[in-house]
């Protein structure tokens, strides 16, 4: 018997490797009967799969009932783990903790409870290898993004697991393993483009935006979704190991599986630097070989950019500008509204005119702080980007300001404050994002975000408008300190109220009126300012036209954001401290809690 | 969402705890406790009105087979009613109940 296969060469590679008929040739019965599915695994067996002895300690089980308290009162039956099965146990003769996500429930979806979970075992993981007791994670992500039921608390979820993987990713490898049937959607993606190794197969899919969402918001010309080889050949596991992001292809076989984690495992971290998040060289370059109105078809893409993550060979092309900018194949049509308050705000805080970083992205500076917002920008050559959404070149540029700002301050006696100017409609919901990895390029400002306040710089958020998904993960969700204009202009959620609605099968009537007894669910920043990470809710006369006494309210505010920053943690933890978070996040709370007290390796 | 209370005569013991399932469409997951009772306690949480009966037929008929007692959560999410006493049956053997081994007909005649 020969060992259980590992990469995956090639398609009739993969089809000989499972045993199966190539070319009328005859099938290796032996394989087929030999392997065994990973796929129809369910979570706590795909943990144990990968577990040596296939021995799992799940703490906060099923027993612990550390149920989600929001879905009971919308109608939806809990699961008794909330769908995530956290369990300790050693891999290849080493401690490690896996973490894994049940798809069959709710999809997958990230909740308050199955949130806290991850977060709080990543940052366990991180305190014993700080202590020198390394605890590497696998995270086993089938999962459709953040549970819209729970809305605010699971977009906040993801934010706080991307910091405490970030926390435990220099110190302990962090394994992503997406095998399939879900795929890593949503907000989870990023943490997917954060890991040190993603390990998929064939059958997974990897992206931000779901191709159903992209095509009712941008139409079916931009991305049809019952198109299923598009989709994988956008989204698919081979088509993200062959271009780069991700590292390792294995057949649908739980002893390949396993052996791709054990390897990936004994590589251990990688170099500070060196993370696919950190590499704006690379996406920058990549970038820069798209051209929206021409873009490459997928399977170009492998040729152009190839399977390593390094700057492609080929020339960077001249970016067209214009709104007359139009795709071959796609839909410039959008749901959503250009706003203006967060042009507005950052030249009104500056006191001068902002530059740009970007036609999208400015950046203005003030004594000590540096104002960053994202803008609309009706001339972006990446068309699902107009309105102001957080696309791929405005990850970029946001993570290469903020790596600036963090490099030049490091002689300084004191880092200077960043700020995040919020007032946008969502991330870009598109064919090329997701071709090109959005879920990746927002890793990246995720990352640069991460490191910015790790170092020491204060990072305040004040959200003038809108602040929604993954727009706000990547800008804004990162900061220390979150401060929001109390004005029914500011919308904080995880999808805008048409689609959130039509997803969860209710009117948005229903929704409004649900949503005054669930504040996760509620589009009032009155109701987000509840759920114990708002440090500030703001009064303000006019939030389109701010007059002076606006601005000098605003200003004051961010300087005292700003002082507690400075003497505050450098992690996101005070999230769960504050006043309204013991009453409002008791759940997140009990989950850190139990975990902490169940965590210790016998 | 539905609640529902039941309360069937079980004097059968089991070994331990038992965790089968997962609350995904069509599927339910299943929480046992044993106790030193005399009957098993059910709750079940389903995201479909209107069964009332038919769950307490199913249970009925499973306890009448299987009478272990203790403590039972059911959190549905619109199993039929044969997977309902598959379920069951897998619980009661993950909780080593001798009942369960006794009665491999449970399937066959619901």
């Amino acid at each position: 018997m020969t060992a259980a296969p590992t990469e995956v060469p090639a398609t009739d590679t993969a089809a000989l490797l499972l045993g199966a008929s190539v070319d009328g040739g005859p099938v290796d019965w032996s394989r087929v009967l030999r392997r065994r599915s990973f796929l129809e695994l369910d979570a706590l067996a795909r943990a144990e799969a990968l577990l040596d002895g296939h021995d799992a300690r799940v703490l906060c089980g099923p027993f612990d009932r550390l149920e989600s308290p929001w879905l009971a009162p919308q109608e939806v039956t809990p699961q008794a783990d909330d769908g995530v099965v956290v369990a300790r146990g050693v891999i290849g003769g080493a401690q490690a903790v896996v973490v894994s996500i049940e798809q069959a429930f709710q999809g997958g979806g990230v909740g308050e409870v199955s949130g806290a979970k991850i977060s709080q075992a990543l940052r366990l993981a991180a305190a014993d290898s700080r202590a020198g007791r390394p605890v590497p994670a696998v995270l086993l992500l089938e999962t459709g993004g953040v549970r819209l039921q729970e809305a605010n608390l699971g977009l906040n979820a993801v934010a706080e697991i991307c910091a405490a993987l970030l926390e435990l990713r220099p110190l302990a490898p962090v394994i992503g393993v997406v095998a399939g049937s879900v795929g890593s959607f949503g907000g989870l993606s990023i943490a997917t483009g954060l890991c040190t190794h993603v390990i998929v197969t064939p059958e997974a899919r990897i992206g931000l935006n779901g191709p159903a969402v992209i095509e009712q918001e941008a139409g079916v010309a931009e991305f049809d979704s019952g198109d299923q080889a598009l989709i994988w050949a956008v989204d698919g596991g081979e088509q993200r190991r062959r271009t780069g992001l991700a590292d390792a292809l294995v057949i649908d076989d739980a002893d390949a599986v396993r052996d791709a984690v054990r390897r990936a495992l004994a590589a251990g971290v990688t170099a500070p630097g060196r993370h696919r998040s950190e590499r704006l060289d690379v996406l920058d370059a990549r970038l820069a070989t798209v051209d929206p109105a021409d873009p490459p078809e997928p399977l170009r893409l492998r040729t152009l950019w190839g399977q390593a993550y390094e700057p492609p060979p080929g020339p960077a092309l001249a970016p067209r500008r214009g709104r007359d900018v139009r795709p071959r194949a796609g839909g410039t049509r959008s749901s959503m509204a250009a706003g203006e308050r967060g042009r507005t705000w950052t030249a009104a805080l500056a006191g001068t005119p902002p530059q740009q970083v970007i036609p999208s992205v400015l950046r203005a500076d003030r004594d000590d702080t540096v104002l960053l917002a994202v803008v609309p920008d009706p001339d972006n050559h990446f068309y699902r980007a107009r309105q102001g959404q957080v696309g791929l070149t405005e990850c970029a540029a946001l993570a290469r300001t903020l790596r600036a700002i963090t490099a030049e301050d490091g002689g300084r006696e004191q880092r200077r404050a960043i700020v995040a100017v919020v007032d946008l409609p969502s991330q870009a919901y598109g064919r090329i994002e997701e071709m090109a990895g959005l879920h990746q390029a927002i890793a990246a400002a995720v990352d640069a975000a991460d490191a910015a306040r790790v170092a020491g710089h204060p990072l305040v958020t004040l959200v003038v408008g809108k602040a929604l998904s993954g727009g706000f993960l990547a800008h804004g969700l990162q900061s220390s300190q979150i401060l929001a204009l109390d004005d029914p202009g500011v919308e904080i959620h995880a999808m805008h109220k048409a689609a959130a609605a039509r997803i969860t099968l209710r009117t948005v009537e229903q929704l409004d009126e649900l949503a005054k007894s669930i504040p996760p669910l509620s589009y009032d920043v009155r109701q987000w300012a509840t759920l114990g990470f708002c440090d500030g809710l703001l009064t303000v006369t006019d939030a389109d036209n701010p007059t002076d006494a606006d601005v000098r309210t605003v200003r004051a505010a961010i300087a005292e954001a700003v002082t507690r920053a400075r003497s505050g943690p450098t992690d996101l933890s005070h999230r769960l401290d504050s006043a309204q978070a013991v009453r409002v996040r008791a759940a997140s709370r009990a989950v850190r809690d139990a975990l902490a007290a169940q965590w210790p390796a016998s | 969402m539905r609640t529902l209370q039941f309360t069937f005569p079980a004097t059968a013991r089991a070994a331990h705890r038992a965790h089968v399932g997962v609350v995904g469409s069509g599927d339910l997951e299943i929480l046992f406790e044993p106790a030193d009772a005399v009957s098993a306690t059910v709750r079940v949480r389903t995201s479909v009105e209107g069964f009332d009966e038919v769950w307490q037929a199913t249970l009925g008929r499973f306890f009448a087979r299987v009478p272990l007692a203790g403590s039972w959560e059911l959190n549905d999410a619109a199993a039929t009613p044969a997977l309902v006493t598959l379920r069951l049956q897998q619980a009661a053997q993950a909780a080593g109940s001798d009942a369960s081994a006794s009665h491999p007909s449970t399937l066959e005649a619901s």
